[in-house]
């Protein structure tokens, strides 16, 4: 595999073999060396395989290049002897020498001792006699020390005096650079002690200070003094730390570049190195929340200052410089207020989770939806008109990003919205829905929380589809038209078509979830209530039993959130009498009086004949169809999935006569306050009849309770529920 | 409405949940299915398609005692399948031998092999080995899993072992999983339970409330699909049990029954209580991690899932069976007893 790149990489393969060898940090990674680069270059690592070689060599060439290549090995091999034999004997004779120098050093050391000993008293009596003298001149040494100190001091507090002094005749004879250089010497000094001691001094030197300053900036910008002195002036300025203001620094360039024509190079770097410094700070200032208004007045003032040495160092190219920068700064401002918008969005939504139970008001639902729409809604037009404000000043440097800015706005829609979107499904918790962990009675408790919220996104989706987007292209069409630095073949950024899509999809889950939610609480109940009992051996019904309650009670709950949060629905009372109430209504009561009458063993088949028959003469009853946005829509569509469950539930189970009848019984007494909360009666009463139907299938002896007692038992759980509960019907 | 038209209808004479590929048929596409009636005569149906492929022909009709709540061929054996039934107030299982020549007999009678009679509570279910001769057999109640040997010459059956499925652990169905013989899948309350045969213990689960069917890939090993009462169906790779590979959002009302067909990888049909049947094609490629389910989402939710749902039935659809032998034909039984078999040709197109 090796043999075809040889010749390419000849070199760079040994080298890297040489080096690899040498640094591999673990010698045992070396023998695969050989397997993995089976070339002729291997004799000179460590790893050389001499059969190998051979066999490759045998393999690769032919006679004549074996032959040449004995002779070359031979050549090799005898220069290779020489090289040893001669190391070896350079080796050899250093070793000699080396042996002799040792020996010369073992016989010149001998007496050194004795020389050594007499050194050793000697520098001891030296020693002696200087610390006598050090003691008998320490005192006078300390005095004069002492006094040198002071005197010290004295000159410094006098320098200090006289420093308005002398600044004063410096301002006289313009010795300014003197000036500077004294103020600049003595500060350490004020700032130790001039509040207290030198307090004059200080006060006086630093009017002189302010004297020379505003001379010196006289100098600076009178264009009769000479370009040396203004020069100077600059230089002087900024050692006296004078807050220097991109004027001056100005004022510097333009000085200093007629002084050092050369220097532009480095001037532009200067001038850069500020800008980007600049606009660091105002990235970092983005990243916290402030207003379009607190970014406008940063960017102002950069802008000026930018043009400001503009004028002076035009090759810096400032303005572009600059331009790039701010795009970054203003893109990611936009962003930021995305997020935050986001943010807060969520915030007020997680409002609902928290208190359903604690809180005192009276819809906390309601509440919630009218909270999150104004989040939504007033969020975004303060996000827009906030927006506006770069577009509406006459900045020259966001007058150049216009362009951009209409982009990044509409982008940033486009963004937040589908963000808004997720975030949305993250907390119906349709995203989590398959987290293992759900616990039963923690999953349920936290599902009660949840359906609340879930109805709430889903009507929020609805009106983030049908007003909030609409409000939002129009303030785009009216102030963010345009754009286009994406290039016309992208389009516009922002597509309000596809986000009233996402929207309006995302409602229909949200609601498709929130009825199954439900549902599934209810679906709970009813499997306990038909997987408990023995049906077979079922006791004769004495009265309605409290499933039926439990039922209610739930519908109940739905019918307070869905009253919070939906608008009511149309009446349609006319459009269920046209259609198939009266078949559905005919159909049930007659046929079944009817079917009683019959005897034991004819009864099953002719009942099932029955049911198919009146299917074909009856329209089909839709019984799923689609969820709207009402409260009637969203409570019939939870009733009538639970009685098809109820049905379902039923025909898993067979039932003795008593068993039937108590089905028949609480179906019964179902009817009338089912009607009450849904918006189709003609499908209830269908679905009902056919729990009765399935019931009446599955049992063993299906005689129907005698219609008086069915209405005692019934008045009976109607009385109870009076007592229990005085004011509701 | 849509596809209504294109299948060919059977009518049983009463209700009926089950209908069975009859797998060892290599010449005919038939299916056996069996009618579920408390009081009347129950019948089993012998059902083959015609070879034009337009009508379905009855090719035999026998009576059984009871209702029939289970039934299921034998993949082996043509003329043997096995039923659970009930009489209203307890439960029996039993295997069943069509006699030869029933076509020329008058009233053939099912002779009945061997009774799987140790069970006591509500049996639900029983497992014939999906890939091919094995003489094993499962049989789930409410409460246990059976595991019988079955010797169809000797026409007897015994209990090879047994294992409770644990406390408040109430059973509802099961599938074995044609890779591994020795792999069962059971489904319960809140969980999937997984069997290792040759200890008779639990292996693993996933915890999943309500399922009401499961189907293993015949095609891909370690996937499993279940079918639940309110939340779709759910596709597992079971080696990563905790959370499904793949959503599909099922029935507008329970979703009863999924099947995965044989042969095209992720085709799958599901029954339900709105009395629709719904082909999807939700195929798992490698980099389905479950992880990433969120970013594969969008894509998933940009090509519909859903590729037919036919919805021309008039009640519950309880009854779903691929044929292995044209596996683009399916059968499906609603609960009043009408059996409609359609080809998913036309949607083949689009893989």
């Amino acid at each position: 595999m090796g043999t075809d790149d040889v010749p390419l990489d000849d070199k760079a393969k040994r080298m890297r073999d040489l080096l690899s060898s040498f640094y591999s940090p673990d010698p045992s990674s070396t023998p695969n060396a050989p397997s993995k680069h089976g070339t002729l270059d291997a004799i000179n690592t460590t790893s050389f395989d001499p059969d190998q070689y051979m066999n490759l060599l045998v393999q690769k060439s032919n006679l004549e290049a074996l032959l040449k290549r004995h002779v070359e090995m031979a050549a090799e091999i005898k220069n290779l002897d020489t090289d040893l034999q001669m190391l070896v004997y350079e080796n050899y004779n250093k070793f000699i020498s080396a042996t002799d120098s040792i020996k010369r050093m073992k016989s010149n050391i001998v007496g050194m001792e004795a020389n050594m000993g007499q050194l050793l008293d000697k520098i001891m009596s030296v020693q002696s006699r200087s610390d006598g003298v050090n003691t008998s001149l320490f005192e006078k040494r300390e005095h004069i020390e002492k006094l040198h100190r002071t005197r010290n001091l004295l000159r410094k507090v006098q320098f200090i005096y006289d420093l308005p002094a002398r600044l004063g005749k410096c301002i006289k004879s313009e010795a300014y650079a003197d000036a500077v250089k004294f103020y600049t010497g003595a500060m350490p000094i004020f700032k130790a002690y001039g509040d207290s001691s030198f307090q004059d001094c200080k006060r006086a030197s630093e009017d002189a200070v302010a004297i020379i300053v505003k001379n010196l900036q006289g100098k600076l910008f009178s264009d009769s003094e000479s370009i040396q002195a203004r020069a100077e002036a600059a230089v002087l300025l900024k050692q006296l730390d004078f807050p220097a203001s991109v004027r001056e620094f100005a004022e510097a360039i333009r000085a200093y570049r007629i002084i050092f024509p050369d220097s532009g190079r480095q001037l532009i770097t200067l001038a850069q190195d500020l800008v980007i410094n600049h606009f660091e700070t105002t990235e970092q200032y983005v990243k916290r929340r402030i207003s379009s208004a607190n970014l406008l007045g940063v960017l102002r003032t950069i802008w000026a200052d930018v043009l400001l040495m503009d004028e002076v160092l035009h090759e810096a190219v400032l303005p572009d410089f600059s331009l790039e920068a701010a795009q970054g700064a203003v893109k990611k401002y936009v962003a930021s207020t995305f997020t935050y918008l986001l943010q807060d969005i969520s915030d007020v939504l997680l409002r609902v989770n928290v208190s359903p139970k604690e809180a005192a008001e009276e819809h906390p639902l309601q509440v919630a939806l009218e909270a999150s729409r104004k989040a939504v809604l007033q969020g975004s037009m303060d996000v827009l008109l906030d927006f506006c404000q770069f577009l509406d000043d006459d900045l020259g440097l966001l007058v150049k990003l216009r362009d951009f800015i209409i982009d990044w706005v509409q982008e940033g829609f486009q963004g937040f919205l589908s963000a808004l979107d997720d975030r949305f499904l993250l907390l119906s918790g349709r995203k989590n829905s398959s987290s293992p962990d759900q616990g039963l009675t923690e999953g349920a408790h936290s599902e009660k929380v949840l359906a609340g919220l879930v109805l709430v996104l889903a009507q929020l989706s609805i009106f983030i589809e049908q007003t909030v987007i609409p409000r939002i292209t129009e303030e785009i069409a009216a102030s963010f038209s345009g754009g286009g630095a994406r290039g016309i073949e992208n389009g516009p950024a922002f597509v309000p078509g596809e986000i009233c899509r996402i929207f309006r999809s995302a409602g229909e889950k949200l609601l498709h979830h929130y009825v199954n939610m439900r549902t599934q609480r209810v679906s709970a109940l009813l499997r306990k209530r038909f997987s408990t009992p023995n049906w077979v051996k079922h006791k004769e019904p004495r009265e309605v039993h409290m499933f039926v309650d439990l039922f209610l009670q739930e519908l109940k709950a739905i019918g307070i959130e869905v009253k919070q949060i939906l608008p009511q629905g149309l009446l349609r009372k006319h459009w269920r009498s046209d259609s198939n109430g009266s078949t559905t209504s005919s159909r049930s009561n007659p046929l079944r009086d009817d079917k009683m009458s019959r005897s034991n063993t004819q009864r099953a088949r002719s009942q099932l004949l029955e049911t198919h028959l009146a299917k074909l003469f009856k329209q089909k009853v839709e019984i799923f169809t689609k969820v709207e946005y009402t409260q009637e829509s969203v409570v019939t569509t939870i009733v009538k999935l639970c009685l098809k469950s109820l049905q379902e539930f039923v025909r898993l189970q067979t039932f003795n006569r008593s068993g039937f009848q108590q089905i028949q019984l609480d179906i019964q007494f179902l009817r009338t306050p089912l009607k009450e909360i849904v918006e189709d009666e003609a499908v209830i009463d269908f679905l009902l009849d056919e729990v009765i139907v399935a019931a009446s299938e599955r049992c063993l002896d299906p005689t129907p309770l005698e219609p008086p007692i069915l209405d005692r038992l019934i008045q009976a759980k109607l009385a109870k529920l009076k007592e229990q509960n005085p004011i509701t019907p | 409405m849509q596809g209504g038209s294109s299948g060919i209808g059977y009518g049983l004479k009463y209700q009926a949940r089950c209908i069975s590929d009859v797998k060892a048929d290599t010449d005919h596409t038939s299916f056996i299915t069996g009618t579920l009636s408390l009081r009347e005569e129950n019948e089993v149906h012998l059902i083959r398609l015609s070879s034009g492929g337009t009508e379905l022909i009855c090719e035999g009709l026998f009576s059984h005692p009871n209702e029939i709540w289970d039934l299921s061929s034998c993949p082996f054996d043509q003329r043997i399948f096995s039923t659970v039934f009930s009489t209203g107030e307890s439960y029996g299982a039993a295997i069943w031998q069509i006699p030869e020549l029933y076509g020329q007999l008058n009233s053939p009678q099912l002779e009945r092999i061997a009774s799987l009679d140790a069970h006591v509570g509500k049996i639900n279910c029983v497992l014939w080995w999906p890939s091919g001769r094995h003489d094993k057999l499962i049989s789930i109640d409410d409460e246990n899993l059976f595991l019988w040997s079955l010797d169809c010459s000797k026409k007897a059956a015994q209990v090879q072992s047994k294992e409770s499925s644990g406390m408040l652990h109430y059973l509802s169905g099961g599938a074995w999983d044609p890779h591994d013989v020795n792999a069962v899948a059971a489904t319960c309350e809140s969980s999937v339970q997984f069997w290792d045969l040759r200890t008779m213990k639990k292996t693993s689960a996933i915890e999943r409330a309500h399922i009401r069917n499961a189907n293993y890939d015949m095609k891909k090993k370690h996937i499993l699909v279940t079918a639940e009462d309110e939340s779709g169906i759910h596709i597992w790779d079971l080696r990563k049990p905790k959370i499904p590979v793949k959503e599909l959002p099922g029935h507008t009302h329970w979703t009863w029954a999924v099947t995965c067909n044989p042969e095209y990888d992720g085709l799958i049909l599901s029954a339900g209580t709105d009395s629709t049947v719904n082909l999807w094609l939700a195929p798992i490629s490698a980099g389905d991690e479950p992880n990433s389910e969120g970013i594969a989402e969008s894509p998933t939710q940009q090509a519909d899932p859903l590729l037919n749902s036919y919805s021309d039935y008039e009640d519950s659809v309880y009854g779903l069976a691929w044929s292995s032998r044209e596996p683009w034909i399916f059968a499906s039984l609603s609960y009043d007893g009408r059996v409609v078999v359609e080809s998913i040709k036309p949607f083949l197109s689009r893989k």
